[in-house]
């Protein structure tokens, strides 16, 4: 190191030279601060308009008077009782089948021994993070329609796992190359088939990350609006695509109430996700791992 | 490595059940775009009618105004998002996993409680237009609701969160050694800034390129919730011929297009990623292909 830049290593202190100047850090904090409100007042103005009399039974765009009278309407409205029951369902279902495949996906995009079939499987899963629910939703009607394959529950439930299985095949790739090679490729040595291996020796060690990943599925396919929306029958109908239905035509403020009864459950189970990470990955370690292995932002990874 | 049964079998699992909910339906969008429609009913051929139609006057102002909206709106979020992620990258400890938690939590909220209460708050008569009025910038009716503006505004607090995530990732690996180094040699904040920070989270502007302009380019559910469902962009374009007009054939050419404007567009974000495999990824990934074999 040359004299100057000692000089000057010296004229700093430790604490200023690490971030960035004092006006630049607090201009960056007010600019996190306003995309804050930005990001939280639709969510905070949701859970106040659900408490909003409205009038003539219509959501205004001004709070009108206060009144619970929203929630009562929505637990007891017949249709929003349906499709809750519906949603459920359909996102549990769509949830462990994403759980079943996107585990074994996330598994073969660590370790699989050919790394051709790495490349196309980690092409295949960024696709389906990308490509947006009108081309799935869309191609999929096609396809059931002119396969003559009725609209079920069950086609609905099919229909909403690729983009789960992609976010549980990151989620699970996260957490696979954080565990020690060495033990699977022992198993492997003493004759274990793959299928065996994971089974046996990688399994076993996912289990939390399995429970974040399935919840983080069962969140994704019960929010669902637009696959949903192309693939759901008046017999089958989902919550998201009522609501979106009536969003369009004047709501009333206990589809508020609704959306925010859905919200308070969402981050019940987000926090129960965020938990179970915890427990198997160290945040820093698992965080430097997908930074240097992915380059992309896994979504519940980094959780 | 050793080669066992099972090999195969593991990865045909979810290729297998990708291919029939996800290749095999575009194949047969691919294939009904060339073919000709009646009411409900496609007759198959190899026909450029439906790709002519697409892009024939009535269309084609709805794909360039979706492909601006997607570029525009992603840069805006990109521009947003860049200084969040680097005011969240350059802390650390329990104050870094807080913020990485307050972006997840409206990333992974429900779209539909994110979406419909910016059709209260851009009302006329809302609490924005009360709050502008109060502090005297407006003067008359808010008029941005159902229209342009209104979607973008609706579009960025959307994919804000999954842009600051992607760019926060890439901008926590920056080791802060090179960021001293730069200051060290006698670079100003911004000079450091801009040769060495924003070069270096190329990858991470990428990809947060990639999450919000691929998506943003199908986008459905905001145009129709604040856009006033006139048929702003290509998805709902597209949703109306499957769903009112019955033109599976028309339909599926406008996917068809769409999924060609997403290819183009990530072929050019991965390119803007290619120096850096070549560079400064490539020692890494071939000692891991070696480990790999080995």
């Amino acid at each position: 190191m040359t004299a100057p830049a000692l000089l000057r290593e010296s004229a700093h202190p430790p604490v200023g030279s690490r971030g960035p100047r004092l006006a630049t850090g607090i201009a960056l904090w007010v600019w996190f601060g306003v995309a804050l409100v930005f990001l939280f007042a639709p969510i905070a103005t949701a859970v106040v308009y659900s408490f909003n009399k409205g009038v003539g039974g219509k959501q205004t765009s001004a709070f009108t008077g206060f009144s619970w009278d929203w929630y009562t309407q929505a637990f007891s409205d017949s249709t929003i009782r349906q499709a809750t029951g519906t949603s459920l369902i359909v996102a549990f279902w769509a949830a462990i089948i994403a759980v079943l495949i996107g585990t074994v996906l996330g598994f073969e995009l660590a370790r699989n021994p050919n790394r051709a079939v790495r490349r196309v499987l980690a092409a295949l899963t960024y696709i389906l993070l990308i490509v947006p629910d009108t081309v799935l939703g869309v191609s999929l009607l096609l396809f059931y329609t002119e396969t003559r394959i009725p609209l079920s529950t069950f086609t609905l439930i099919a229909a909403l796992t690729p983009p789960s299985i992609s976010v549980v095949a990151f989620v699970i790739r996260a957490r696979v190359l954080t565990l020690d090679r060495g033990v699977e490729d022992a198993a492997a040595d003493l004759g274990a088939s793959r299928l065996t291996t994971l089974r046996l020796v990688v399994l076993p060690q996912l289990g939390p990350a399995i429970g974040a990943a399935a919840l983080i599925a069962y969140t994704f396919a019960f929010d669902n609006v637009v696959i949903a929306n192309f693939l759901s029958t008046p017999t089958v109908n989902v919550l998201t695509v009522y609501l979106y239905g009536t969003l369009q035509y004047g709501p009333t403020p206990a589809v508020y109430a609704t959306a925010t009864i859905i919200f308070a459950a969402t981050i019940v189970v987000l926090a129960c996700a965020a938990l179970l990470l915890r427990t198997t990955m160290r945040l820093r370690g698992s965080r430097r791992l997908l930074g240097t292995e992915a380059a992309s932002a896994d979504r519940g990874a980094v959780a | 490595m050793r080669r066992n049964t099972g090999d195969h079998v593991l990865a045909a699992i979810p290729l297998a059940w990708l291919a029939v909910l996800f290749l095999v339906p575009l194949g047969f969008t691919l294939v009904y775009s060339f073919g000709t429609s009646g009411f409900g009913s496609v007759t198959l051929g190899f026909s450029f009618a439906n790709y002519a139609q697409a892009l024939g006057p009535l269309y084609l102002e709805t794909f360039l105004r979706t492909l601006a909206f997607a570029v525009g709106s992603s840069i805006a979020c990109l521009v947003f998002a860049y200084p969040i992620a680097y005011a969240i990258a350059r802390r650390s400890g329990r104050f870094k996993v807080v913020a990485f938690a307050l972006m997840l939590v409206p990333y992974l909220a429900s779209l539909l409680i994110r979406v419909m209460s910016w059709q209260i708050l851009l009302a006329q008569g809302g609490p924005l237009e009360r709050m502008l009025r109060s502090i005297g910038l407006l003067h008359s009716p808010l008029t941005i609701l159902d229209s342009l503006p209104a979607v973008v505004v609706g579009t960025i607090a959307v994919y804000l969160p999954i842009a600051v995530i992607a760019l926060a990732v890439v901008l926590d690996r920056i080791p802060q050694e090179v960021i001293e180094a730069s200051r060290d040699l006698g670079a100003s904040d911004s000079a450091t800034f801009w040769t060495v920070i924003l070069p270096l989270s190329r990858p991470g502007i990428a990809t947060a390129a990639l999450l919000t302009a691929v998506p943003m380019l199908g986008e459905l559910v905001i145009p129709v919730l604040l856009g006033g469902n006139k048929g702003l962009f290509l998805a709902q374009a597209i949703s109306a011929q499957y769903v009112q007009s019955q033109n599976y054939a028309l339909g599926s050419a406008m996917v068809v297009l769409l999924v060609l404007a997403i290819a183009v567009i990530v072929a050019l974000l991965v390119r803007l990623t290619r120096g850096f495999e070549a560079t400064d990824d490539a020692p890494r990934r071939r000692a891991r292909a070696k480990r790999v074999e080995g």
